[in-house]
């Protein structure tokens, strides 16, 4: 148990998306060598993912995607100690600084890193409605992964359904590969597009992300794609596989024949390591999400700790660079550099970009009264597969908090370890209590945030002794 | 269930065996992402509750992926790319 | 109408109390904590066990096996009610040793043990070295040496267990608030007052169920509340089909399929977190056991404070200063359920706690402090 089995780094950066790249190629330009721990096997997080050997072009995948490659090629020129396939499993705020576990190539070693940017990103919302666990049930980011990482299309037109910016990328996507959409369902009510005109600045702000989605609109429009907004419920069936979706729409039920069904529900930052790192959180009412707590202008969460991009809510990849630049910034003005020219355009460019956030979070509100219509049947944790039945009778039973909710119905147990049903487990507490999604709480994260195995938990370097 | 463009680019094949059979499948995709190109998603896997599952996010979010590779069970299969000559087998309850 | 009882704490021991006096139709209001407060019911293995328990104590010893045979009919009483299974197997367990040395120790410590009183006697154990327990533990590793088997030992889902409980007490009209931390509670002559933030509970009598709470709330009503915490870990794997193999207190199967990794004891104070160091220790043990499951995932893993007085055994007393109030302080709460919600609550209810189990009072403590 010698010290030797440990690491140190000076700065160490988790994710190597927008925001990390940003933070590791700023901190290598002046010198420092940052360590990047990466999920993946190759750098761009999931919105330049593949972008070092793209599969297609700008014609399909649109220009935002290829957009990346500046920032792709700063980062590979950059002198990084980049550490691809990288799982960060553990993580805690030890002295002066973060321990990390980090799990690669079947081996754990530990870290003591005395800066830690945590650029982990975002994930899909989990929105549970009946039939969302068939095969043939996709979140449509995963479609996306597919179409970036080896040019994959559907093989016969998908269904897509949900609310978001996403949701028109991809259909746009696919129709330009070929593969248009048979059916767009957009649980957003077509009147909600009126929110626009009440809020003019914000609009002006957003104007080249609205304008960019009216135009997929129009041309999705123009080459025949059906969209039905205004849903209110939405339904998959088939066995052992996805045979139709059901929707509803002003009170009524329709269904359409399909094999594949994409949803998209919003993205919402991905918790475990901020909260594995006990950094308090809050509900943004207008994302719609868990939030973590951060000082505004140097973007630290605690001592030591940055948090960038959309794993500190949800601001899209250029504001991701942002932040990331930001907080390298911040890193090297802690170290005496003078930064302050570099740093204010950054700023007024981020609050310039975070005003249309406003709009866009208005425009794709996911409806808050979804998941207390949904049968009691409806699986709200897939792993253990944990009915919003169950949890309701459990609630009834005494199960005030999502501790106790876990407990006694082992929803949120499973290997997602409550990715997925964290948030609903928050909206249902907070319904049946009648509280805040804050006073709801969420559930305690705890290692491991990636998964581990025993035999390479065993091997690993043994950690020193406290 | 998902076929690839006429127009990728050209990449790099990898051989991997699933359940047994060789297939040539491109150097880019995670282990999960060849097997919904080579057999789709029905049947992906088998479900502790009864039923299959099959990928959901393909980020490393759901673990409805878990796949066996190289004699491995339940690895995220939407984590691993392939690599030459990988094992992969669908995972099934025990009967 | 006044309830007749106040409950502090809506843990295990708590509510098994809170479920036994209702069960004998006394009116009964718990006050819980929040749910992020210490709660070591959700944090233990779930093993309903008596081998080695009550070595310091012989009592406890007798108490333990009591209360393993009262566990059948218990655990069927509240799945009749609730309609929970509680997955409870009276199956029996092993205690693994790793060595020679730690085999010989246990052996004698388990052969004066059940010889203490005539009681202990019908306790009935064997040393069965690494080739013989494989039939009971199949794929047992190289690195273990033996253990000792009991058939009295057995294992439950206390996490169903506290469920359990708590809807038998929702049934039987037991008045629940959670999220109602008690900051201080005042004896009057018509009973006792309970305050906290979100308002004030009186009741004619006081239980003190509230863990290591009873160090800043049992005193002032006369009562010792002497604990202190015990850190465990606790790892759990993903799932795996049914082996059959015993629970161990090291490691065992769970019915949901996981394998549960724990037995650490630490002092750690009021931490409940998880070290890397504990967790890498306990992967390699696992491993050593079941060499297979080097190939398990880890799913999860939490930290817990047991609740354990000065020596380790249950403390149940009733004040003297301040007739109506008790304090149960136990960090057995999952083997001893079945006796907190018989013959405990009935002794309460009573009033004849001091009476019949009057060695497991605080004035133990003070015996010890001045011998």
């Amino acid at each position: 148990m010698s010290d030797a089995s440990t690491h140190h780094a000076d700065v160490a950066i988790i994710g190597a998306g927008p925001a990390g790249m940003a933070a590791a190629s700023r901190l290598a330009e002046a010198g420092q060598v940052p360590v990047v721990f990466d999920l993946a096997p190759s750098p761009g997080g999931q919105i330049y993912r593949q972008l070092t050997a793209p599969q297609l072009g700008e014609d399909v995948m649109g220009r935002d995607y290829l957009r990346g490659r500046r920032l792709l090629e700063r980062f590979e020129r950059a002198r990084i100690d980049y550490r691809p396939g990288s799982r960060v499993w553990w993580a805690k705020r030890e002295g002066q600084g973060t321990t990390l576990g980090v799990l690669a190539d079947r081996r754990s070693e530990s870290w003591q890193v005395r800066r830690l940017i945590i650029a982990s990103g975002a994930m899909e919302r989990g929105w549970p409605f009946p039939g969302w666990q068939l095969p043939g049930v996709m979140q449509a980011g995963a479609g996306q992964i597919l179409l970036k990482q080896g040019a994959l299309i559907p093989d016969v037109p998908p269904v897509l359904a949900g609310t978001g910016p996403l949701l028109y990328l991809l259909a746009w996507q696919y129709l330009r590969a070929g593969c248009p959409p048979r059916l767009i369902l957009d649980a957003a009510p077509r009147s909600r597009y009126a929110t626009m005109l009440r809020r003019p600045l914000s609009t002006w702000h957003g104007r080249h992300y609205l304008l960019k989605g009216l135009g997929m609109l129009t041309t999705l429009r123009r080459a025949g794609v059906k969209v039905v907004h205004g849903i209110e419920g939405l339904r998959a069936e088939g066995n052992p596989h996805l045979q139709a979706v059901h929707y509803r729409r002003a009170g009524r039920w329709q269904s359409v024949d399909a094999s594949m069904l994409l949803t998209h529900f919003g993205v919402v930052p991905e918790p475990q390591l901020s909260r594995g790192l006990g950094l308090p959180f809050d509900w943004h009412p207008s994302q719609q999400a868990f939030v973590p707590h951060r000082e505004e202008a140097s973007l630290a969460a605690a001592p030591g700790i940055w948090l960038t991009g959309d794993g500190a809510g949800i601001g899209g990849a250029l504001n991701a660079e942002r932040e990331g630049h930001l907080a390298a910034l911040s890193i090297l003005a802690a170290k005496g550099e003078p930064v302050e020219n570099e740093r204010t355009p950054l700023v007024q460019a981020r609050r310039r970009e975070l005003s249309a956030r406003a709009l866009l979070e208005a425009l794709f509100r996911v409806p808050d009264g979804w998941l207390a219509a949904q049968p009691e049947t409806t699986l709200v944790c897939r792993c253990e597969a944990v009915s919003l039945g169950e949890l309701d009778a459990a609630m009834a039973q005494g199960a005030a908090g999502p501790g106790q909710l876990k407990a006694f119905t082992r929803c949120g147990m499973g290997p997602c370890q409550g990715r997925l049903c964290g948030e609903s487990v928050t909206r249902l507490l907070a319904g049946h209590l009648g509280t805040t999604m804050n006073a709801a709480g969420y559930y305690q994260v705890r290692p491991p945030l990636h998964s581990i195995t025993l035999g390479e938990l065993a091997d690993s370097a043994a950690p020193p002794a406290p | 269930m998902f076929k690839r463009l006429d127009n990728a680019a050209p990449a790099a094949m990898v051989t991997i065996w699933l359940e047994g059979q060789p297939h040539s499948v491109p150097a880019t995709l995670s282990a999960a992402a060849a097997v919904l190109w080579l057999v789709g998603a029905t049947g992906y896997r088998d479900h502790a509750a009864g039923g299959h599952r099959a990928p959901l996010c393909m980020m490393g979010v759901c673990h409805d992926c878990l796949i066996t590779i190289d004699g491995q069970p339940n690895r995220q299969g939407c984590l691993v790319p392939v690599a030459e000559g990988m094992r992969l087998e669908r995972q099934r309850r025990p009967a | 109408m006044p309830q007749d009882f106040l409950i502090i704490g809506g843990g295990v021991v708590g509510m098994a109390v809170a479920y036994g006096l209702a069960r004998r139709g006394r009116s009964v209001t718990v006050l819980d904590g929040h749910d992020d407060s210490l709660r070591a019911s959700r944090g233990n293995a779930g093993l309903v066990w008596v081998q080695g328990k009550g070595l310091a104590m012989p009592r406890y010893a007798e108490l333990s096996l009591h209360s393993s045979m009262a566990w059948p009919e218990f655990a069927e009483e509240l799945t009749k009610r609730t309609g929970i299974d509680l997955e409870y197997e009276h199956c029996g367990g092993v205690d693994l040793c790793f060595d020679a040395k730690e085999a010989q120790a246990r052996q004698t410590e388990y052969r004066a043990l059940y010889a203490a009183t005539p009681s202990l006697t019908a306790v009935r154990w064997e040393y069965l070295d690494r080739e013989a327990l494989r039939e009971q533990l199949p794929g047992l590793g190289e690195r273990v040496h033996g253990g000792t088997f009991s058939p009295h030992d057995g294992q439950c889902n206390p996490l169903y267990l506290l469920r359990a409980l708590y809807a038998a007490c929702l049934t039987l009209g037991v008045d629940y608030h959670p999220a109602t931390p008690v900051t201080g509670i005042e004896a009057s002559t018509t009973g006792f007052t309970a305050h906290s933030p979100q308002g004030s509970f009186s009741a004619e009598r006081v239980i003190l169920a509230a863990g290591l709470g009873a160090r800043t709330l049992a005193p002032p009503l006369g009562l010792s509340g002497q604990v202190h915490p015990v850190r465990g870990q606790v790892l759990v794997t993903e799932r795996f089909p049914p082996s059959g193999r015993l629970p161990t207190p090291q490691l065992r199967q769970t019915a949901s399929g996981g394998y549960l990794i724990g037995d650490v004891l630490e002092d750690a104070g009021y931490d409940t977190g998880v070290t890397l160091e504990t967790i890498h220790r306990l992967g390699q043990r696992a491993v050593q056991i079941y060499p297979e499951l080097a190939q398990a995932r880890l799913v999860r893993s939490w930290g817990a404070l047991r609740v354990m007085t000065p020596d380790g055994s249950p403390l149940y007393e009733a004040s003297r200063s301040c007739p109506g109030a008790y304090n149960l302080s136990c960090h057995s709460g999952i083997t001893l359920a079945a006796f907190h919600a018989r013959e405990l609550a009935e002794a309460i209810d009573t009033d004849r706690l001091a009476t019949i189990h009057g060695d497991f009072s605080g004035a133990r403590f003070d015996v010890q402090a001045t011998g």
